[in-house]
C-alpha cells in the first residue's frame, strides 16, 4: 500500500536524538543531570543501605561498587520501558497526522536511556578505578552482553505496552509502582547472598533479577552463570521479543483512532 | 506520445471504501472503567464516516477533495495515507505518497528551525544526505534565512508555515495528500505555494488536495469530488464540482434559516 518509507533507521536515530536534545533542554545544568541524577541516588542508597543496614560491613568493601552497577541497570530498564511505553501516546502527532512505521516512534524512545546508560558506565568506571578494581575481560564482555540483553527485554516491553497505553493509561502509574516491586523484588540494593539458599533460585526465575546479579557477578567477582542458565534466559528473551512483536502487529492497526 | 501514455495512468484508485468509529456510550480508557464493563454490557454507536466510497485519479492530476466539515474528508485521507485502515474496499496506489496530512509534523517549538527542518524532513522520508543537499533550498524557499537558528516558539505562525511547507514540497514524492495546508500564510505566499503545485502538475506528479475554498479548487484542479455525509455527492470537473458545493450550501443555509424562522415563530408574540 503505501507503507514505503525508505529511511527508517536514520527516521529512529534522528527521534532518538531529538528526544536527547530535547530532554534537558531548559536546564542550567544541561548534560550534567545525566551523570549528577544517578549519582545523587547512588549517594543516598549507600548511605543508607551502607551506613544505616551496614550491608557493606558484612566483609563486602564492594558492596559500593554493586550498588552502583545494578542502580544504573535498573533505571537505565525503568527510563527505557516508560519512555517506551508512553512512546505512541507523547509523539501522538507521528501517529495520527502522518504514517510513519510505528514502531519506529517505539525504538526511536527507548533509545534516550541508552545514550543516558552509555555515559553512566563512565561514571562506572570511575568508581572501579577508585576502589582498585580491575574487572577481566571475560567479566567486562559478559556484562556488555547481560547490558544489551537488558535492553532488548526493555524494548520488548515497550513493544508489548505501548498499544495498550494508548487504551489505557492507568498503565503509567501501574507501571510506576511495579518497578519498584521489581527494584526490590532483584539484587539491587542487596546482594543475593543475603537471601536464604532456597529463595535465591527463585528470585533467579526472574528474567531481570538474573541480569542484574550475574551482571554484577561478573563484573566485579568474575563469577558466571552455568551455560545452560544463560541458554534458558536467552530462550525467555527470544520468547518474549517474539511475543511483543505479534501483540504489537495485531493492536498497532487501530492505534490512531484511539489516542 | 509517451506524455498521453502518462496521463492515463492511474495513480490512486479506490473502490467502496467504507470507514466505520464505533463510538461507545462511556469511553473506556481507566482499567476501573473497563473491570466495570465486563459485567455491563457494552453499548457502542457505529458512525460511518465514510461509506463506498470510489473514486480514480490519474498520474499528473490535481485533484480537489470539497465537503463542509464532518463530510469525512479528513478520514478519506487519512486512510490514503495509511494513518487509518479502512472497514471494507479496495485500494490502489503507485508510487510514493508524501504522507503529510498537516504541515509541520513532529516540529518541535523547543528546537530551532534547522533542527526542524532535519527532523520534519526525516519525518517525511528523506535522508540525511538529501537533507543536506537540499537545505539552502529549503532554506531560500521558505524566506526565512535570518531566523533559521532560532527556536521555532519564537516564530509566527506565518513562518512556521512557510518553513514546514517548503520541507513538505522538497520531500519530493509522486503522491501529495494536503488537508487544509494553505489556510494561514500571506496572500503571497499561497500563490507562491500555488505556482509550486503548478509546477508538480508538469512534473507529472499527483496532488490531492482537501480544502473547503472552492476558488483555490477552481483555478488550481482539473478535477473534484464533493463528499457529504461520508458518501461521494459528486465527481467531476473542478468547476462543475465547486458550483454544485456552492448551490448545496446555499440551500443548506436557506434550510436552516427557514428552520429558525420556523422555531422563532410561535414565540414571537406580537
Amino acid at each position: 500500500m503505501t507503507k514505503e518509507h525508505e529511511n527508517y533507521r536514520e527516521l529512529v536515530w534522528r527521534l532518538a536524538k531529538t528526544d536527547f536534545k530535547l530532554r534537558y533542554h531548559a536546564s542550567v545544568l544541561g548534560y550534567v543531570w545525566v551523570i549528577l541524577k544517578p549519582l545523587l541516588m547512588f549517594t543516598i542508597m549507600n548511605f543508607v543501605f551502607s551506613s544505616i543496614f551496614n550491608m557493606g560491613g558484612s566483609g563486602n568493601p564492594y558492596y559500593p561498587l554493586e550498588l552502583l552497577t545494578a542502580l544504573l541497570l535498573f533505571q537505565f530498564f525503568a527510563e527505557a520501558t516508560m519512555t517506551g511505553m508512553m512512546s505512541l501516546v507523547s509523539k501522538a502527532q507521528l501517529v495520527t497526522k502522518i504514517y510513519v512505521p510505528r514502531w519506529t516512534i517505539v525504538l526511536g524512545s527507548t533509545m534516550n536511556a541508552l545514550f543516558i546508560y552509555g555515559m553512566n558506565l563512565i561514571v562506572l568506571a570511575g568508581f572501579f578505578v577508585y576502589y582498585h578494581k580491575l574487572p577481566s575481560f571475560a567479566g567486562i564482555s559478559m556484562f556488555v552482553i547481560y547490558s544489551i540483553i537488558l535492553y532488548v527485554l526493555a524494548v520488548a516491553f515497550s513493544f508489548l505496552s505501548a498499544p495498550f497505553y494508548v487504551r489505557f493509561r492507568d498503565l503509567g502509574n501501574t507501571w510506576e509502582v511495579l518497578l519498584q516491586l521489581l527494584m526490590y523484588s532483584a539484587p539491587v540494593v542487596y546482594p543475593l547472598s543475603l537471601m536464604p539458599l532456597k529463595i535465591q533460585g527463585l528470585i533467579l526465575m526472574n528474567p531481570f533479577a538474573f541480569l542484574i546479579h550475574f551482571a554484577k557477578q561478573a563484573l566485579i567477582y568474575n563469577h558466571y552463570a552455568t551455560f545452560g542458565h544463560f541458554i534458558l534466559l536467552l530462550l525467555g528473551i527470544v520468547f518474549a521479543v517474539f511475543l511483543a512483536f505479534l501483540v504489537f502487529r495485531k493492536y498497532e492497526k487501530t492505534v490512531a483512532e484511539l489516542i | 506520445m509517451n506524455k498521453t501514455e502518462k496521463n492515463t495512468e492511474i495513480a490512486i484508485s479506490v473502490k467502496k471504501i467504507s470507514k466505520k468509529f464505533l463510538i461507545p456510550h462511556e469511553k473506556i480508557n481507566s482499567i476501573k472503567i473497563a473491570f466495570i464493563n465486563l459485567f455491563h454490557k457494552k453499548t457502542f454507536e457505529s458512525f460511518y464516516a465514510l461509506k463506498d466510497v470510489s473514486f480514480e485519479v490519474k498520474k499528473g492530476e490535481f485533484f480537489g477533495i470539497l465537503g463542509r466539515n464532518g463530510s469525512g474528508k479528513s478520514t478519506l485521507l487519512k486512510i490514503l495515507a495509511g494513518v487509518y485502515t479502512a472497514n471494507g474496499g479496495e485500494m490502489k496506489i503507485s508510487g510514493l505518497v508524501s504522507p503529510f496530512l498537516e504541515l509541520g509534523i513532529g516540529f518541535n517549538p523547543e528546537l530551532s528551525g534547522r533542527d526542524n527542518i532535519y527532523l520534519n524532513a526525516t519525518v517525511l522520508g528523506l535522508t540525511k544526505r538529501e537533507i543536506d543537499e537540499k537545505f539552502d533550498s529549503i532554506v531560500d524557499f521558505s524566506e526565512l534565512e535570518r531566523f533559521i537558528d532560532q527556536k521555532i516558539k519564537n516564530y509566527s505562525s506565518g513562518m512556521m508555515v512557510r518553513l514546514a511547507f517548503s520541507v513538505s514540497i522538497h520531500a519530493n514524492r509522486e503522491i501529495l495528500l494536503m488537508d487544509e495546508v494553505l489556510a494561514v500564510g500571506d496572500s503571497n505566499f499561497q500563490s507562491k505555494c500555488l505556482r509550486e503545485f503548478a509546477r508538480y502538475k508538469e512534473m507529472g506528479k499527483t496532488v490531492i488536495l482537501v480544502t473547503h475554498d472552492i476558488g483555490t479548487v477552481q483555478r488550481y484542479c482539473d478535477r473534484a469530488m464533493l463528499l457529504r455525509a461520508g458518501e461521494v455527492a459528486m465527481i467531476g470537473s473542478a468547476e462543475e464540482v465547486g458550483n454544485e458545493y456552492i448551490y448545496q450550501n446555499m440551500s443548506d443555509e436557506e434550510k436552516r434559516i427557514e428552520d429558525e424562522r420556523r422555531k422563532v415563530k410561535p414565540s414571537q408574540v406580537i
